[in-house]
């Protein structure tokens, strides 16, 4: 994978769309992914998944091997300009809510019976509601291990911490997640 | 080891990566207390929700949005997807189908009324049968053609009697025209009289004009 991305970039260079193309297809949903679990909203999430492979596209003149991966090249990107809107959000936070699973487009989510996506639909605006009460830099740390998978090496390399530091943070933000659902789920009575 | 320790291994026992004395002392610990217990249940739920997040898919269009606006070039359609959108899609339409079939049944009715009947025993299907069949065929063709050709002989030979009596006619008119009244008596007489003779009429006939 590594000097696949690293051949794609060369050809990327030298002007061939095709292999543009091609990354795009491989990180762009990671990124879209990553954009909604961050905004959660549909169009926001757009909007900033274009904003990110607009700036990839324009600087990867200036990716280096040397520095790390190409992933999470494209993810240090993807967060500062995630952080960029965040900032931005709280500046003029708006007055809509999230957007809801069952109002997106279909096709959007691969869901298997119209049950389980009720359930599922319910579990994730559950889930929602305690990430969004979490502090950016817990919420963060959820996201890119629990929902995003990512390594504690690469998650450090990212974010530019130790990995104890990722490992602490990762920690405290599942024990504050937790606490909040538990208190949620009392508020509105549903079981464990 | 007391709660508050153990709270901070709790994620790393979570994920079983700790070393084997700690996961013990941690195991025993929430086998003690319900608080921690329950806590720990609670960060494996969270976890959980973590991973069945449901994953959102990238729409197609809006891929392509991404492609004009970095590289200018339009997303790569394979063969099938084309196919699909210009010449499946179409077809799947209820307008196309309703045309099709009142097309479908137009034609069926006119071959059916303009089309000859023929009538086709499944034991005619054989190879001398079929050879029958458009010897048939063949003598039908022919002898529809020589009634066609018969035809036209019959309008041939018309026109030209028109062809011929026509100034001999005209001639006539004119001699009216141009003749007094008691000439144009016994013109008319002398015509009478020249009529009555049937071989005069069959020269006259067939003499051409001066």
């Amino acid at each position: 994978m590594l000097s696949g991305d690293l051949k794609l970039v060369e050809r990327c260079l030298q002007g061939d769309d095709a292999a543009w193309e091609m990354l795009v297809s491989s990180y762009g949903k990671r990124i879209y992914n990553l954009s909604y679990r961050y905004t959660n909203r549909k169009d926001d999430a757009e909007d900033l998944t274009q904003e990110i492979l607009i700036r990839v596209y324009q600087n990867l003149k200036s990716y280096r091997s040397e520095a790390g991966s190409f992933q999470n090249w494209i993810l240090r990107v993807a967060r500062n300009l995630v952080i960029d809107h965040y900032r931005q959000m709280r500046r003029n936070p708006q007055t809509g809510g999230s957007e809801e699973l069952e109002t997106m487009n279909i096709k959007d989510v691969k869901i298997p019976t119209p049950q389980r996506a009720a359930e599922q639909s319910e579990a994730a605006r559950f889930l929602q509601n305690g990430l969004q009460a979490l502090s950016p830099e817990l919420k963060e740390a959820i996201i890119l291990r629990d929902l995003e998978g990512m390594a504690y090496n690469e998650m450090s390399e990212l974010l530019n911490v130790p990995e104890g530091t990722v490992k602490s943070r990762i920690n405290r933000g599942r024990l504050e997640l937790a606490k909040l659902l538990t208190k949620r789920r009392a508020q509105l009575g549903v079981p464990v | 080891m007391d709660c508050l320790r153990t709270e901070q291994k709790l994620s790393e026992y979570l994920e079983s990566g700790l070393p084997a004395e700690d996961m013990h002392q941690v195991a025993e610990h929430l086998e003690g207390c319900k608080q921690c217990s329950a806590l720990f249940h609670e960060m494996q739920s969270a976890v959980n929700l973590c991973h069945n997040y449901p994953t959102l898919e990238m729409d197609p269009d809006f891929l392509e949005k991404i492609l004009l606006r970095t590289s200018g070039r339009p997303r790569t359609r394979s063969f099938r997807e084309r196919f699909n959108q210009y010449f499946l899609r179409p077809l799947l339409t209820p307008r196309f189908a309703a045309a099709a079939v009142l097309a479908t049944l137009f034609i069926a009715l006119m071959v059916n009324f303009m089309a000859p009947r023929l009538s086709i025993a499944l034991s005619d299907l054989s190879p001398s049968g079929l050879f029958q069949l458009l010897d048939m065929g063949v003598q039908q063709i022919y002898g529809e053609g020589l009634k066609a050709y018969e035809k036209v002989d019959s309008w041939q030979a018309k026109f030209n009697d028109i062809k011929n009596s026509a100034p001999n006619k005209l001639r006539y008119m004119i001699e009216q025209i141009e003749a007094p009244v008691e000439g144009r008596k016994k013109s008319q007489e002398q015509i009478q009289e020249k009529e009555k003779s049937p071989k005069e009429k069959s020269s006259r006939l067939l003499s051409w004009p001066a």
